[in-house]
């Protein structure tokens, strides 16, 4: 196996950051654990009636930050993502009230939904 | 002994599932997608292989954070669908190919490769969406399957030359079972995706093309690439693209590449296939 150029990218992220692109890495993981856990235990339908019954008393149940919560509780999907929320995690958070990822993706970046399909994924704008 | 009959590369991105669920190949936004397609349908319906090596990752499914293999190897007789969050899909649970699943898990350890061994677990879009566009929506799947796992959600994930390595291993493995029975190797994954971050949204379709004219004819491009090189061209998503590289190591160095596809975008994600055959095959078979 021929040697390949050095490889910086670990538990700890890219030694050579790559612009807007957060890695889930050590730090990442650990800031959004409870978040995640949270998240993930949307997988089972007993669950998401208990979410959808009572946000509030749901979220009790997790050791989130109040960050967090409210970022929850708001659908704030930029703010998860920086609290160390990972987006195979969160996205479980939509189902309860769908919206397409392509919104999520609009709503990280700060975007119109429309105009982050046609300036990011190059679709043509539909709309005005 | 085992024949390897080809190697796939392919998408595996959830909205496809969702698409087919609601019946929606035929809309405007789907149809060029999905009939790109249809020769790959072909060629593996011609092929009849009777084993399927997935190579893939979980999406926060079947693992959480709380432990995350890096390989894991799937070794059941059967595997059911995942509740991602949506409710359970309605397509056939898999059977799996176990003989050949413990022979590799004896492989891979005897190879240095320490997998977890997964006796009961379920399956996730990352390996439905695969099966669902080579086979259809069949009653029962018309092949075995082996899932390998791959982990690429949190870091740090494998990387790119020790898929390759682990590539050489599966080939192996093929060569030294004794069944009778036609084997085809998936690469799943990718291409362009970032869905988290300021760059979410990123596409870069001149590397997808790349990628799909490369993978059978110059790989070694690849397999000598740096993840990082991986996240910076194909997004922090599409670094998936690391898991085509077991296929295509599978695979003689020589190889034809069948067919290839691409599509973007498909939900956030540039979307695509290619089907190799090994050049050795293709040449028996004009014989
Ligand atoms: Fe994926």
């Amino acid at each position: 196996m021929s040697a390949s150029k050095p490889d910086t990218l670990a538990s700890d992220g890219a030694k050579t950051p790559i612009p807007d692109t957060p890695l889930f890495d050590r730090a990442g993981s650990h800031r959004g654990y409870e978040m995640n856990k949270m998240a993930m235990s949307l997988v089972s339908a007993a669950n998401r009636e208990a979410f959808a019954a009572d946000e509030e008393a749901y979220l009790d149940r997790y050791k989130l930050s109040p960050e967090q919560r409210a970022a929850v509780l708001a659908r704030d999907w930029q703010e998860m993502v920086r609290l160390g929320g990972n987006i195979f995690y969160i996205l479980k958070i939509s189902a309860l009230d769908p919206m397409p990822v392509t919104a999520i993706g609009a709503a990280q970046v700060g975007m119109e939904h429309e105009d982050f399909l046609v300036e990011r994924l190059g679709k043509e704008r539909k709309n005005g | 002994m085992a024949e390897l009959i080809g190697g796939c590369g392919t998408s595996h991105v959830p909205s496809i599932g969702i698409a087919l669920d609601r019946g929606l190949q035929d809309t405007p936004d789907w149809k060029p997608f999905f009939d790109g397609y249809i020769p790959a349908k072909q060629w593996i319906a011609e092929q009849k292989p009777d084993i399927a090596i997935v190579i893939f990752n979980d999406h926060g499914n079947a693992f959480f954070l709380d432990r995350v293999p890096t390989l894991a190897l799937g070794v059941a007789e059967e595997y059911q669908i995942i509740d991602e969050g949506w409710g359970k899909r309605d397509i056939p649970s898999f059977k799996g190919a176990a003989d050949f699943s413990w022979h590799l898990a004896d492989a891979m350890v005897e190879g240095h490769f320490d997998p977890l061994i997964c006796r009961e677990i379920e399956l996730d879009h990352g390996i439905q969406v695969p099966m669902e566009l080579f086979f259809g929506r069949p009653e029962e799947w018309p092949v075995k399957i082996v899932p390998i796992f791959v982990n690429t959600v949190q870091y740090p994930i494998p990387t790119p030359q020790r898929m390759w390595e682990l590539g050489q291993l599966l080939r192996k493995a093929i060569e030294s079972w004794a069944g009778e029975e036609r084997i085809v190797v998936f690469g799943t994954g990718g291409l362009t995706h970032q869905l988290q971050g300021a760059r979410a949204g990123f596409m870069n379709r001149e590397a997808d093309k790349a990628w799909l004219a490369e993978i059978g004819p110059n790989p070694e491009k690849y397999r000598d690439w740096t993840r990082e090189q991986f996240v910076e061209t194909f997004g922090s998503e599409g670094a998936e693209l690391i898991m085509w590289l077991v296929m295509r190591a599978a695979m003689d160095a020589d190889v034809r590449t069948v067919m290839s596809h691409y599509y973007a975008p498909a939900s956030m994600t540039g979307a695509g296939m290619v089907v190799l055959e090994n050049e050795a095959l293709a040449t028996e078979e004009a014989a």
